[in-house]
């Protein structure tokens, strides 16, 4: 997965090396095969649950273990939207954000590519990667400038994380 | 079944109050409610004070200064939800009989953050990705749209009613009538949501006074009784959630309603969390003052409105009054409760017997919110 990860992000993993990216969530739990971008969730072996970020215990059922790997599809359907004109330092106003319906019962915040205008609730989206912010700064969080995690070198970096383009 | 009674009121104008601290802007309002009860402060037994980004202590660094340390006193956080929580905790501390006189504070200085959206928890998934609390509103006031056939209109017409509401309130932060064609035409943050349609950020605080009811007789007060305090916290769910009603408010105004032997139909005057006016349409339902889907049809009718059915935050609520966020929910009791004596003038509802509010508090990722109490009052 990981091998694979790194061939089709070549050009973002070059740019980290130079310091220019970072990725969130930091683990990265996605895997990018031929343009093709699936998250890593978890599916609890006692109540089959899915969830994600993938959990260690099954918030659905309590199962404290037993929580399997799982690849969430790479397309679901747009639960609802929203054009953004007021963000913390950091985000590029306006950005479009949205809730999406995945095949396996969950369901995803992320930011979606473009302008709110050609959307429509109920749209198909697919997963992709790309830019979702710049850390410096980092107010969006409660220590606001000088208390994020993002002191010292990190200053500046673009933040790559997983989000949604509108399929026709 | 009547738990306390609530023997004096105070709060601070609210606005920005940049040049004041948050100790002082705290006192003032206990001060405010203690001279309302007519009590000293060495009636106090003790207190709870709800404030979200107040910091550590603020109950203390409050009351140091009045010579009021040394009873118990504790400091309740649950975002939006604080005030109202920090109440719960002292009517059921005088219900089960541990004090006969508690103070309750919900304070917060959100002029110290320099404006734009509320500061969010950096561990949040969704906060990482671009989520502010506009934008979950106005994700479900679209999905709510989508369903029911409400449009931004019905939005602007809750703005419109809130800032008549606001005019007639000397404490509320804002204090201008507006026109439908204003708030549609006012800036947008986050679509559907307008500027208009959202409450604004600044500094206040509210404090009530919590006595058995036999107490507050004694004292000559004119006790409002609390006939319910519920809290509840937002169910966690990573799968698909209706997002176009709130289950957590139609929970915890079940139990209010079973707990103080009411039903929706009995209320005279009701305070809900208007964070943004889609919420407040979204409320009508959960609250069950409407039929699903009938809310867009209700503030249309003028049924919340001055002269209406049931006046739905005479205060002006979060939209007008202001939303300090952990003064919220004990603001919306110092209006219940002047109401329910009276005494609120040019926005008083006529013979108000019974009024109930309702505060949610916080966006996190996964819950419809953190946390929501509902509080039933009646004379």
């Amino acid at each position: 997965m990981a091998m694979a990860r790194k061939d089709n992000l070549a050009e973002e993993t070059a740019q980290a090396a130079e310091g220019n990216v970072a990725y969130f969530p930091a683990s990265r739990p996605w895997t990018e095969e031929a343009g093709v971008v699936r998250l890593h969730g978890s599916r609890c072996g006692g109540c089959g649950g899915v969830a994600f970020p993938a959990h260690n215990a099954c918030p659905s059922c309590g199962a404290e273990s037993g929580q399997d790997a799982v690849l969430l599809s790479q397309t679901g359907t747009l639960y609802s939207f929203s054009e953004v004109h007021v963000a913390p330092k950091g985000f590029a106003t306006p950005y479009v954000v949205g809730y999406v319906d995945l095949p396996e019962g969950v369901r995803l915040f992320g930011q979606i590519e473009g302008r709110a205008g050609a959307l429509r609730i109920g749209q198909q989206v697919a997963v992709v990667l790309g830019p979702v912010r710049a850390e410096a700064g980092s107010a969006a969080t409660r220590g606001g400038a000088g208390g994020g995690g993002s002191a010292g070198a990190s200053v500046g970096r673009t933040v790559i994380s997983y989000r949604f383009k509108g399929l026709p | 079944m009547t738990l306390a009674a609530i023997a004096g009121v105070g709060m601070t104008k609210f606005g920005k109050q940049s040049e004041r601290t948050i100790e002082d802007i705290g006192r003032e309002a206990l001060i405010r409610a203690m001279k309302d009860a007519g009590v000293g402060r060495e009636a106090i037994e003790e207190v709870f004070c709800g404030s979200s980004y107040g910091g550590p202590l603020i109950g203390q660094r409050i009351l140091r200064d009045l010579g009021m340390t040394g009873i118990p006193i504790t400091n309740v956080e649950n975002a939006c939800s604080s005030g109202a929580a920090a109440l719960r905790e002292a009517c059921w501390a005088v219900k089960a009989a541990r004090a006969e006189a508690i103070a309750v504070i919900g304070v917060e200085k959100l002029t110290r953050f320099g404006g734009g959206t509320l500061p969010l928890e950096e561990t949040d998934i969704e906060v990482n990705l671009g989520n502010v609390m506009p934008a979950v509103y106005a994700m479900r006031a679209r999905r709510y749209m989508h369903e029911t056939g409400a449009t931004a209109r019905h939005l602007a017409m809750i703005a419109v009613k809130a800032h008549e509401y606001g005019a007639r309130n000397p404490k509320a932060q804002l204090q201008n009538r507006v026109t439908i064609e204003e708030v549609l035409g006012s800036c947008m943050v986050a679509d559907p949501l307008t500027l208009f349609m959202c409450c604004p950020t600044g500094d206040g605080a509210a404090a009530v006074i919590v006595m058995s009811e036999a107490r507050a007789r004694e004292l000559g007060a004119r006790p409002v009784r609390i006939e319910a305090s519920v809290l509840q916290s937002g169910e966690y769910k990573t799968g698909f959630r209706d997002m176009a009603s709130s289950e957590l408010t139609e929970r915890a105004s079940r139990l209010a309603y079973e707990a103080a032997g009411i039903g929706p139909e009995d209320l005279d005057i009701v305070e809900v969390h208007d964070a943004f006016a889609s919420a407040e349409l979204m409320y009508y339902e959960a609250l069950g003052l409407c039929g699903k889907g009938e809310g867009a049809a209700m503030i249309e009718r003028g049924d919340t409105g001055p002269g209406g059915l049931v006046p739905v935050n005479p205060s002006g609520g979060l939209a007008c009054r202001g939303h300090p966020v952990g003064a919220t929910g004990v603001a919306q009791i110092v209006e219940a409760v002047t109401q329910l004596r009276g005494e609120t003038g040019p926005r008083q509802v006529d013979g108000a017997k019974v009024a109930l509010t309702h505060c949610t508090g916080g966006g996190i990722a996964g819950l419809d919110h953190g946390a929501c109490a509902v509080h039933v009052l009646a004379v």
